[in-house]
């Protein structure tokens, strides 16, 4: 019975929400929103609560696109369940054209969250400490991480220009790196 | 979507408009007729009536075909513009079965009469091209209008909306080229005519997912909302 009273009011604020009546369109949205909620989460259980109220944000969204395919004659709900179940099915398909296309992962160390991801982007943080370390580094070691950190040169390259060899720009971009992590760590 | 939804609602009654309801699919139908009927019947003056129109008007199985063709036309017209209304009745769906039976069944029947009357020669099958061209183009306008009208309502169904919207536009196509092309050959028409109108149909079937989506019909919407 109070099913019953509940949709005539319903129907007597789209009638009015039609009509361009702006508070009974807010009170129509608002007294349908929880419903669509709960008809989404009972029909989409497996689905993120963000991806649930996406889906009512569609509905909310259809209904006001197609608000002139209401008959003021007729009851509403039924109209409202009618997009509601074809807004799901359509839901369903975009949702698992999304899932086909995700690669799923191992969560990785890389997240701010994790301490140890964090200590080499956080030294670099400050240029200017960073400037000043790369300043300290002996003339080979500079000469090594300019050419292939900064200037981001090959080995193959970087040896030609600088006129040594491969491995002992290796071992002298080893050292220089070495060195700035020691030197922006004690800075931090 | 990242807006809260209680911020959505906000910015929809901000855009809120009042909206004149569509009226049911049958007034529509009548609507739609007010167009197709005119343009059908300047294209056939434009190019000009078959010489024997008078006389075929009293051929009870031409008329039986013209009105089946006329009648499925309107009915598949109807059940299409049903389709986008949520909540119709699927009973609509089978509107156009009746007619499409008739118009079917007596074309069918006239090919069993050709066979009894002519034998093998009473169902030679010519080509006749000419007859996709002239009900695409009879038919032109009343599709073009059927497809604004159904853009209107709720892409629900988008195959089946555009094909009954297909249907309806190739029928009253059909019905409109029998008035100015002298094919009565029951193979002919079943084969060529109706065959184009299938083709039609089929054609805008699939052209339905372009012609009626959620994501155009809610776009508007969407963006009028999301720019404010």
């Amino acid at each position: 019975m109070k099913r019953q009273s509940d949709d005539q009011v319903l129907t007597t604020l789209m009638q009015a929400a039609q009509a361009g009546d702006v508070q009974a369109y807010v009170r129509l949205l608002k007294e349908i929103t929880p419903r669509l909620r709960q008809i989404v989460r009972r029909q989409r259980f497996f689905v993120s609560a963000e991806d649930i109220e996406d889906l009512v944000q569609d509905i909310l969204l259809s209904l006001h696109a197609v608000r002139a395919s209401y008959d003021p004659q007729r009851p509403f709900m039924p109209w409202l369940m009618a997009i509601t179940r074809n807004r799901l099915v359509d839901g369903a398909r975009r949702y698992s054209r999304r899932v086909a296309h995700e690669v799923q992962v191992e969560n990785m160390p890389v997240t701010f969250s994790d301490e140890g991801s964090n200590i080499d982007s956080d030294g670099y943080r400050d240029p200017e400490a960073l400037r000043q370390a790369i300043e300290n580094l002996s003339p080979a070691q500079r000469a090594a991480i300019e050419m292939l950190k900064l200037r981001e040169m090959s080995l193959k390259e970087a040896a030609a220009a600088g006129g040594t060899s491969i491995g002992a720009l290796k071992v002298s971009v080893h050292r220089a790196m070495a060195t700035l992590r020691r030197a922006l760590i004690k800075e931090s | 979507m990242t807006m809260d939804t209680e911020k959505l609602i906000e910015r929809l009654a901000e855009v809120v408009e009042p909206v004149r309801p569509l009226a049911r699919p049958w007034i529509r139908t009548a609507a739609w007729l007010l167009i197709a009927i005119p343009y059908i019947a300047l294209v056939v003056f434009v190019v000009s009536p078959r010489a024997d129109l008078i006389s075929k008007a009293s051929e009870w199985r031409y008329v039986i075909e013209q009105v089946a063709a006329l009648a499925t036309g309107i009915t598949a017209a109807t059940a299409a513009l049903a389709t986008v209304i949520p909540g119709y009745d699927r009973k609509f769906l089978f509107l156009p079965a009746l007619p499409l039976a008739i118009w079917l069944g007596s074309l069918g029947d006239g090919c069993v009469e050709d066979w009894i009357r002519f034998g093998p020669d009473g169902l030679s099958l010519q080509p006749d091209w000419s007859c996709f061209p002239a009900i695409v183009l009879v038919g032109a306008v009343p599709a073009i209008v059927m497809a604004v009208m159904l853009r209107r309502g709720a892409p629900l169904t988008p195959h089946v909306t555009s094909a009954l919207g297909g249907l309806a536009a190739a029928g009253l196509g059909n019905f409109g080229l029998r008035l100015f092309h002298s094919q009565d050959a029951s193979l002919m028409v079943l084969v060529w005519q109706v065959g184009t109108v299938f083709i039609l149909a089929a054609m805008a079937a699939w052209a339905g997912q372009y012609l009626l989506n959620w994501r155009s019909t809610v776009g508007t919407a969407r963006r009028r909302v999301l720019i404010r």
